[in-house]
């Protein structure tokens, strides 16, 4: 068994039976439980739960740069704040109603991608990674000390009439319609043209280049349907949480806990950002609940077993239908 | 910009070359982004508080003992967690070290807790008058210890065996091993130099800031900029890359206003990153550009 | 083998490549230095010199992987120097590597498929269809049997094999191919020119980049001898075999000169 890069795309029209699909009816299931959730659950387990919506929408978003293009975007992050500064902005201040501000949000980010692109992307591996960090950071550090942007007083947005249940209820579906269209995207990406291109610049992009491929071109494309995906979740955080703040949406540690739960999930795959999430976000909600003090030792701990472990995702793991013999294989194949 | 703003930034960036030297150290050579050198530098800034609390010891005099202890623990952590993951990717490693940077401050958060300590040896405070601008013994004294280390860098590197395979190593990993290069034990070698490094960071950073489990994170931030600005495994460089941050961000707080100078560290290093990738001083087939 | 010139007889006088004084330095080094040829429509051109002769830069400077230090290169009469890698595959040029480049992460077809869908000249094929010719030049190659496997577990002449299927799945009409017989045995070898010879007849203009003389002789309309960067001969196989300029070059100066005097 072979070193298994954890950036391998699944799932590919070409049948390659490395794909986990669940059966279709596994799949009809779950749909119908998520649908159902709200009306047995309690306020927090809605909270949770769109929470793994949430996540799973970024993870899923990054999953386009990153886990398919293979351009290691740790400042994904800053589309989210510019989404959810677009939004609260266009709502606040000029009124507009919540669906058009958050899209127009989201397009923010998408020009931000668009200028980045030409000087970013002609890096490679972690100089790439290193500017998108630094990108992230100058953001937030510039909208915290521009007055036009609230400053560090941050931006409240009107509130939306109507019971509070009622509102968080239908948080929870708008982020289930999120990552549902988003799952549907990747599985796009994985059949299209313009997936294959994407798929092959980040096998090597010198030989996407000589098959026709104008790369460039291409890695924008992605990067710019990262970023709005991205921007369309931030915008929908803001008019969730009615506040935000520059540190709040501009956060270096949301921008981590989307990649661990890309990795967590399997990154290239079409499903596992959504596992990833889900495992990522029930592991919280029980440690958070169980231990008071402490919290950062066990994530900490959990990541670093995570990734000596299952560096391939869980998806992999799945496939490997949870051996232990072929984890331990796998371990001593990695090993300098 | 004045003599002292001049003087001021210069010796702020004389700690930050310590800062940013065993960052770039490791990410140059063993192509491993370090993220527990911010907890390393913390851990060594600890080592000296307790020996200067219980043992008077001078700060400066600790510094091979930060080093030492904090070279122990970035050899186990190379050798028997980070040595696992290198193959997969930079990326994996990133994630592994954030992982235990994680870890480490919480444990530190449980062993010492958050209290402010600091280190204030009887010369604190003190300093010299040049022509006008004061000169603090302390921030001389870091900025000559940085120099010392450098240079002490450079000659392990250069006339040492180890030094040379660990260079081997970073220019052809496998031709390295065709000469008998044990790789994996290279690897450790080098991140337990990166990390004694961070110690004696650590140390000297007692003296100036408060010594808490959270003291190394703005660090880490500015070791990033410091190894890209100063390419990636050129001590020289870090030198450099340290002292053009320093003198960027005291002309940054001086023009701007002080509440820019993060934005001033990262706006460089996305901006150095665009034009020059390969750093001030570095050499372009280190970097990672495509033409 | 049959000789090339007895089986094919529809080489042009129509220059496809010309390649105008081109020079490539690195540093002060020229690995190409001042070299002009032209290829025409139809033929197979190889190209043949000792290591380090400028072969695989050449294929470089062509493809635009690298750009020129002076000299221009012209493609059915237009200049494609400056031009980007993918607007020249695009204009029907097509390589392979000497180290081969497999996709990973795809699988043979897809690989083959991606050729097909970016690289014809008339922008390309959806992706089914795509597949589907992949599927087509998989089996042209005899690598059909192998199409759903992932690139990693082909051998070294699988992966060529793939190499050589992906740039046809591009239909070009110049095919650049570099050294896709190393490593082959000699049945591989001859199968390989066979292939080749396939190619060609159906009117895809070939420069082969190859070491292994007998193939190389076997096949090529004409050959072109590159020393130091330079061109030392271009004309037929017989007529470079007994130009002394290019026996020195490969075995010295000594030997050249006990040829002559043999003589």
């Amino acid at each position: 068994m072979s070193r298994r890069s954890p950036f391998a795309v699944r799932g590919s029209p070409d049948g390659v039976r490395g794909a986990v699909g669940p059966p279709v009816l596994l799949a009809v299931i779950g749909v119908v439980v998520a649908l159902l959730f709200p009306a047995v659950a309690t306020g927090y387990w809605i909270r949770v739960v769109s929470n793994i919506f949430m996540y799973g929408a970024m993870a899923q978003s990054l999953n386009i740069m990153a886990g398919f293009t293979g351009y290691a975007d740790f400042g994904n992050t800053v589309f989210f704040g510019l989404g959810a500064y677009g939004t609260a902005l266009l709502t606040s201040k000029a009124g507009l109603p919540v669906v058009p501000a958050v899209v127009l949000g989201a397009l923010v980010g998408v020009v931000l991608a668009s200028l980045m692109g030409l000087p970013l992307l002609r890096l490679r591996g972690h100089y790439f990674a290193i500017a998108t960090i630094g990108v992230l950071e100058a953001a937030r550090e510039i909208i915290a000390n521009v007055p036009f942007f609230g400053g560090g007083m941050g931006i409240t947005l009107p509130i939306s009439t109507g019971a509070p249940e009622a509102f968080y209820g239908f948080i929870y579906y708008v982020l289930f319609a999120v990552i549902m269209a988003y799952i549907g995207i990747t599985w796009w990406l994985s059949r299209s043209k313009f997936g294959y291109a994407l798929r092959a610049i980040k096998a090597d992009e010198e030989a996407a280049a000589v098959m026709g491929i104008h790369t460039t071109r291409y890695k924008i494309r992605a990067w710019r349907l990262s970023a709005f995906c991205t921007g369309i979740v931030g915008g929908i955080y803001a008019y969730w949480l009615n506040f935000i703040e520059p540190p709040i949406v501009f956060d270096i540690m949301i921008s981590i806990k989307v990649w661990l739960i890309m990795l967590l999930g399997g990154a290239g795959t079409i499903l596992g950002p959504l596992f990833g999430a889900i495992i990522l976000e029930m592991l919280q909600a029980v440690i958070w609940g169980q231990f008071l003090r402490g919290h950062m030792l066990i994530l900490g701990a959990v990541i670093v077993l995570v990734v000596i472990f299952m560096p391939a995702g869980f998806m992999d793991l799945v496939r490997k239908r949870f051996s232990l013999r072929a984890v331990l294989a796998d371990l001593r194949a990695n090993k300098i | 910009m004045n003599l002292q703003s001049l003087i001021n930034g210069l010796l702020l960036g004389g700690v930050y070359a310590c800062v940013g030297i065993g960052f770039s150290l490791v990410w140059g050579v063993a192509n491993v982004i370090n993220l527990t050198h911010g907890a390393l530098i913390m851990l060594g800034a600890y080592v000296t508080f307790w020996a200067f609390r219980l043992g008077g010891i001078d700060p400066f005099l600790a510094i091979p003992l930060a080093m030492a202890s904090m070279a122990v623990i970035g050899y186990a952590i190379q050798r028997f967690l980070v040595n696992y993951v290198v193959k997969i990717g930079v990326f994996m490693t990133l994630i592994l070290t954030f992982g235990l940077q994680l870890v480490l401050i919480d444990s530190a958060l449980f062993a010492f807790t958050g209290d402010y300590r600091s280190v204030t040896p009887s010369y604190a405070g003190a300093g010299f008058d040049l022509g006008g601008a004061v000169i603090p013994y302390i921030r001389i004294g870091i900025f000559a210890v940085g120099l010392l280390l450098t240079w002490l860098l450079h000659l392990f590197m250069t006339y040492t065996k180890t030094g040379n395979a660990i260079r081997a190593t970073a220019l052809n990993k496998e031709a390295a091993q065709l000469v008998g290069v044990n790789i994996g034990h290279i690897y450790a070698v080098t991140f337990a130099l990166g990390a004694a490094l961070a110690g004696a960071a650590g140390a000297m950073l007692s003296t100036l800031y408060a010594v808490t489990p959270v003291m190394g994170n703005p660090m880490l931030g500015k070791a990033f900029v410091i190894a890209c600005l100063g390419g990636l495994g050129n001590m020289w460089g870090s030198l450099v890359g340290g002292l053009v941050l320093g003198l960027a961000e005291t002309a940054g707080a001086g023009l701007i206003g002080p509440s820019f100078q993060q934005a001033i560290s990262f706006g460089l290093l996305v901006l150095i990153l665009a034009i020059r990738p390969e750093g001030i001083v570095g050499k372009k087939f280190f970097a990672e550009v495509k033409t | 083998m049959p000789h090339a010139s007895l089986l094919v007889p529809k080489v042009s006088e129509m220059a496809l490549l010309e390649v105008q004084g081109v020079t490539r330095r690195f540093g002060g080094l020229p690995a190409v230095d001042d070299l002009s040829f032209a290829v025409n429509e139809g033929e197979i051109l190889g190209i043949i010199g000792p290591n380090g002769a400028g072969k695989t830069t050449l294929l470089n400077l062509i493809s635009a992987l690298l750009p020129v230090s002076a000299g221009t290169i012209l493609f059915r009469g237009r200049p494609i120097t400056g031009m980007p890698p993918h607007a020249i595959a695009e204009m029907g040029v097509a390589r392979t590597f000497q180290i081969v480049k497999p996709l990973k992460g795809l699988t043979v077809r897809e690989n083959v498929a991606v050729g097909a869908m970016f690289g014809q000249r008339n922008g390309g094929l959806p992706t089914r269809p795509a597949l589907a010719k992949a599927d087509e030049v998989l089996e042209f190659v005899a690598l059909g049997a192998r199409a759903s496997a992932a690139v990693t577990s082909l051998t070294i002449a699988d992966r060529k094999r793939l190499e050589l299927a992906r740039a046809l799945a591009m239909e070009p009409a110049l095919l650049l191919l570099d050294e896709v017989m190393a490593g082959l045995n000699a049945k591989e070898v001859e199968w390989a020119m066979g292939l080749i010879q396939q190619v060609n007849r159906r009117g895809v203009t070939i420069l082969v980049i190859e070491h292994v003389m007998k193939a190389i002789m076997g096949i090529s309309h004409r050959i072109l001898v590159l020393h130091h960067g330079r061109r030392i001969a271009l004309g037929t196989p017989p007529e470079v075999a007994a130009d002394t300029t290019v026996v020195e070059a490969y075995l010295g100066r000594g030997y050249a000169e006990r040829q002559r005097a043999g003589a």
